[in-house]
């Protein structure tokens, strides 16, 4: 602009004045105003402003001063202004340019004061009535509210008034006198002085917002734009957090505090999370009406306290047992999410979580009545705990290691029964005329028998209890697919390594070889001078890999002696050096007999079929003469005889009748026997394992242990010459792959040394030798 | 170690120990206070043997009784064990010549005074700890049917009571322990009870179940607990 450089304040309020006047508020007089601009300018002098300003009427202030009283008094009481509102402001223009500032600002507070305080005392009259009913305390509270509000939004609105009339002002003195507080601030600290802090006020106005919102809480509907026009008030005198917040905050912590008490009697627990849940979603809803953000965070801190962090461990000893066996997902995905946001809310969840696994696997594994279904019950278990990790709790990874530990720890609990029911299991689907299956069906069981598998300490009982049913299965003939059984067998494989599977692969590898070398001695038979009418079908069996079967001696009838000495020059004239025996409990054949009904084919055990030859040469036997003539030792021949006679499928009487078979029973063949199908099936006792079987196989895996033990126990000492007990046991549980306790070590030790493989050192008898 | 003068009744006949009056006539002699020093006779010691063996080679029980009845000891008083064990005798009974001659030459006796005023000797050797652990050890082949591996109990419990009985507070109580299932005991288990006997407290506070004790004495404890107990 070119002007020249003036006295500092007076410089500053002309630069400004040419400014504001530029900017705005051209209807607050600018014709005055632009020619007593172009006098200065033209002047160029320092003192021009102060010299050559027209004097002012004597009572101009005066006179000037009881307008904009007149004024701001009406704006107070909203009556009509008298005044052009134009001239208004440019009489604070002109006061204010005449050095009348200070006074102006002065007096001005003054009027404003005088009102302000006037304003309290419709609250101070304002009734209290302590021993009044409830309900019209509160409806008394929410008017004296209101006409806080009321007061308040009047307040506001006449500050704004007074302060465009005086804006000038504001602008101008105010703005230079950092000190001094502007209109609208004025207005604010009136009224925080004069009605806010008055305490009974306060105290009021307070309790009122605090019962609305009590209200609220307990369902009612109120007025929330009040709340919010107060609570705004509050903010803006800033004194919201010393007069409201704290307060609202206690009063808060115990509402949800009894409310947490009462609700967690009253009410079952997925009611309960339910509830928790809406009442976080409404005080958050809340804090976006009318409470102030800053109120958030510890408003909702407090509720998830109150109504969660007190309670998690009630929550979880309740219901969460409930809440998994009746596998309702909703709730536990509800659960979760709110523990995850209370501090020590997951890891308490997760010890339980770990703790119902426990004692609910617990119950299947131990518990001998239900055993013949406690591998489905795993399975149906692990499914159930799986979906529950993975649509309830995340994924989280710490919580389904917590389901594989707690796993780990109650399958071991029984030691050796559920990996015998899991051998037996998988037998009971790799057999034929299980149907319930398809191949992808069959995969994804044994895969997930794989996984519970995992989990079992002793898996040599496992092996030793499958073994033995492969056998069964391969040998009579009801492996239902190759395919599944390799597919299993991989699986296995897999998990334990080649070793534990080398001796089931040879079981296969015999079959594959039996049956070429069937093909050969068929050759061979087509080239004997003799042809037998006994078709005979062998399985070489190489001893090691199958399960060891007891020898016994039977008589058999002089056709098959002979067909097997046959076989037997055939076999040892292609491999000399082994040795054959017979093993008559796993032989099986087809017999055609002759009913009056018609002819039949009875598909036997080698033991049915030297029984019913018998018929053959005699109409009756007592059990005596037939033990005698077959040689069957005693309790495998009334199973025998059991199964002919007290069956299904009955081809022999027994006199007398009944279901066991007891010592002066006599039997004789059953002429009238009639079946619908033409070939029957008699042998399915062999596929049956009976208590001894099972009895015999345990205590064989037990034996077995005892060697290992022993052969780790020399193998250790011979490599270390010396060493102390406790350095020799912890050697052996980092070998041994079985669970094993420290009293069975020490009897293999002690037998060891008996047996003078190693000895005990002198002087220090916890130090052990070896002996070479 | 100094030798006691021993006074024997009837000191009066002295016959000159060479002269053999009978081979099959063993009767006491009467006692001389040795007073001159005599050295250690090998030919004299083996009379000696044979005055109890007769022509044989072996002094079995009935001369063995004899001999104790001149020592002046019962045979089942622990002195007589002391000897064996000096004698490294093998069986429980019996001396054979050898066993004689080597382990009497050892001590220095040819003549029962001889032996009679080792006596105390012996005795003073079942309170060396060393010396002790080495006759208890020898204890379990000596007193064993040669036949088994294993001390059949009866036996194993009177020994055990003429090694331990007075010196062990357990013993009665160990005693009544091994009437119940174990029907002997075996050399390690036999070994471990004297180590037991020495090691452990009264009240088996020390006892530590994981250790290399056999499961014998495992047993014990958890017996010996359990009864106090109820």
């Amino acid at each position: 602009m070119g002007l020249p450089p003036l006295n500092r304040n007076k410089g500053i309020s002309f630069y400004t004045n040419c400014m504001t006047n530029c900017a705005g508020f051209h209807y607050f007089g600018p014709r005055l105003f632009r020619k007593k601009l172009k006098c200065r300018i033209n002047k160029h002098c320092c003192s021009l402003f102060a010299t050559d300003r027209p004097k002012l009427a004597e009572n101009y202030t005066e006179d000037t001063w009881l307008k904009l009283r007149d004024a701001v008094g009406a704006i107070q009481n909203s009556t009509s202004i008298k005044y052009n509102l134009e001239e208004l402001y440019q009489a604070v223009e002109n006061l204010c340019s005449y050095k009348v500032s200070p006074t102006l600002y002065k007096q001005l507070r003054q009027v404003c004061e005088d009102h302000v305080q006037a304003q309290i005392h419709q609250f101070r009259e304002y009734p209290f009535f302590c021993t009044q009913h409830c309900q019209e305390k509160s409806l008394d509270n929410l008017s004296f509210l209101k006409r806080m509000n009321r007061c308040w939004q009047d307040h506001c609105r006449q500050t704004i008034m007074i302060r465009s009339i005086f804006l000038f002002l504001d602008r101008t003195y105010v703005l230079q006198n950092s000190l001094l507080p502007s209109i609208w601030d004025t207005g604010l600290e009136l009224f925080r002085t004069h009605i806010v802090s008055d305490s009974a006020v306060q105290k009021r106005t307070v309790e009122g917002i605090l019962e609305q919102i009590e209200l609220e809480r307990n369902g009612e509907t109120v007025d929330r734009s009040l709340l919010r026009s107060l609570l705004g008030m509050l903010s803006d005198l800033q004194v919201y957090k010393d007069s409201f917040e704290e307060r609202f905050l206690t009063e808060t912590n115990r509402l949800y505090a009894a409310e947490g008490q009462r609700l967690m009697q009253e009410r079952d627990v997925p009611e309960y999370l339910h509830h928790v849940s809406r009442r976080l979603e409404e005080e958050n809803d809340r804090i976006v009406s009318y409470l102030d953000q800053s109120t958030q965070k510890p408003l909702i801190s407090c509720v998830e306290k109150q109504l969660l962090g007190e309670h998690m461990t009630a929550i979880l000893q309740k219901g969460l047992s409930t809440l998994l066996d009746e596998n309702r997902v909703t709730e536990l995905a509800l659960l979760y999410q709110l523990f995850s946001k209370v501090k020590g809310g997951l890891p308490t969840l997760l010890q339980f979580w770990r703790d119902y696994i426990k004692s609910f696997g617990g119950e299947i594994v131990c518990t001998p009545e239900k055993d013949k279904d406690m591998v489905q019950e795993l399975l149906d278990f692990k499914d159930k705990m799986d979906n529950v990790a993975q649509t309830c709790f995340a994924r989280n990874e710490s919580f389904i290691n917590a389901m594989k530990e707690a796993f780990e720890t109650f399958i071991n609990k029984r030691p050796n029964k559920p990996a015998e029911l899991i051998a037996k299991y998988v037998d009971s689907k790799l057999r034929a005329g299980n149907k319930e299956a398809t191949e992808e069906e069959l995969e994804r069981i044994l895969d997930k028998i794989m996984i519970i598998f995992r989990f079992i300490h002793g898996k040599d009982v496992f092996e030793a209890f499958y073994k033995k049913d492969l056998a069964k299965r391969l040998l009579v003939g009801k492996s239902a697919s190759v395919d599944a059984e390799k597919s299993m067998l991989s699986k296995l494989k897999h998990e334990c390594g080649a070793a534990f599977t080398s001796k089931l692969e040879g079981m296969f590898k015999d079959m594959e070889l039996s049956k070429d070398i069937m093909i050969q001695f068929k050759q061979y038979m087509q080239n004997q001078s003799e042809p037998s009418n006994i078709e005979l079908t062998v399985n070489i069996l190489t001893m090691g890999y199958w399960p060891s079967y007891t020898p016994m001696e039977v008589h058999l009838p002089p056709e098959m002696v002979k067909l097997q000495e046959v076989f037997k020059l055939f076999y040892l004239g292609k491999h000399s050096g082994r040795k054959l025996q017979w093993q008559p409990t796993l032989g099986h054949a087809v017999l055609k007999a002759e009913f009056k009904e018609g002819k039949k084919e009875l598909q036997v055990s080698l033991f049915q079929t030297l029984v019913l030859l018998m018929f053959n040469e005699g109409e009756e036997f007592s059990m005596e003469e037939i033990r005698t003539a077959t040689g069957i030792e005693e309790g495998e021949l009334r199973r025998t005889l059991q199964s002919l006679a007290c069956g299904k499928a009955r081809v022999l009487n027994k006199n007398p009748r009944g279901k066991d078979v007891e010592d002066g029973d006599r039997f004789n063949f059953n002429n009238d026997f009639k079946h619908k199908l033409f070939r029957i099936k008699i042998n399915q006792i062999q596929m049956k394992e009976t208590v001894e079987e099972q009895v015999s196989t345990t205590e064989r895996v037990f034996q077995d242990r005892q060697y290992q033990i022993d052969a780790a126990v020399v193998r250790i000492m011979k490599m270390r010459k010396t060493l102390s007990h406790n350095l020799l046991v912890s050697e052996l549980y980092n070998q041994l792959k079985f669970p094993v306790k420290p009293g069975d070590l020490k009897k293999r030790i002690e037998s060891l040394i008996d047996r003078d493989y190693m000895e005990r050192d002198k002087e220090t008898p916890n130090q052990y030798h070896y002996v070479a | 170690m100094p030798v006691k003068k021993r006074k024997l009744p009837d000191a009066g006949d002295h016959e000159h120990r060479c002269k053999l009056s009978s081979l099959s006539r063993p009767h006491i002699r009467p006692v001389k206070p040795v007073g001159a020093v005599r050295s250690f006779s090998g030919k004299r010691c083996l009379t000696w043997f044979h005055e109890y063996a007769g022509p044989g080679t072996v002094v079995g029980p009935e001369a063995m009784a004899k001999f104790c009845e001149d020592v002046g000891v019962e045979p089942e008083n622990v002195l007589m064990l002391v000897l064996a064990w000096h004698l490294e005798a093998a069986n429980m009974g019996f001396f054979t010549r050898d066993e004689w001659l080597r382990g009497m030459t050892v001590l220095q006796c040819d003549c029962t005074e001889r032996l009679q005023s080792k006596l105390d000797y012996l005795r003073s050797e079942l309170n060396d700890a060393a010396a002790f652990k080495n006759i208890y050890r020898y204890a379990f082949d000596f007193s064993r049917d040669k036949n088994q591996r294993v001390l059949d109990m009866d036996t194993a419990k009177s020994m055990l009571d003429l090694l331990l009985g007075r010196t062990w507070p357990l013993f009665p109580v160990f005693h009544r322990f091994l009437e119940s299932k174990y029907k002997g005991l075996n050399k390690d288990q036999w070994y471990n009870v004297l180590e037991f006997s020495r090691t452990i407290n009264p009240d088996l506070s020390n006892y530590d179940e994981d250790g290399a004790w056999p499961v014998l004495l495992d047993e014990f404890v958890e017996w010996r607990k359990s009864c106090s107990a109820s």
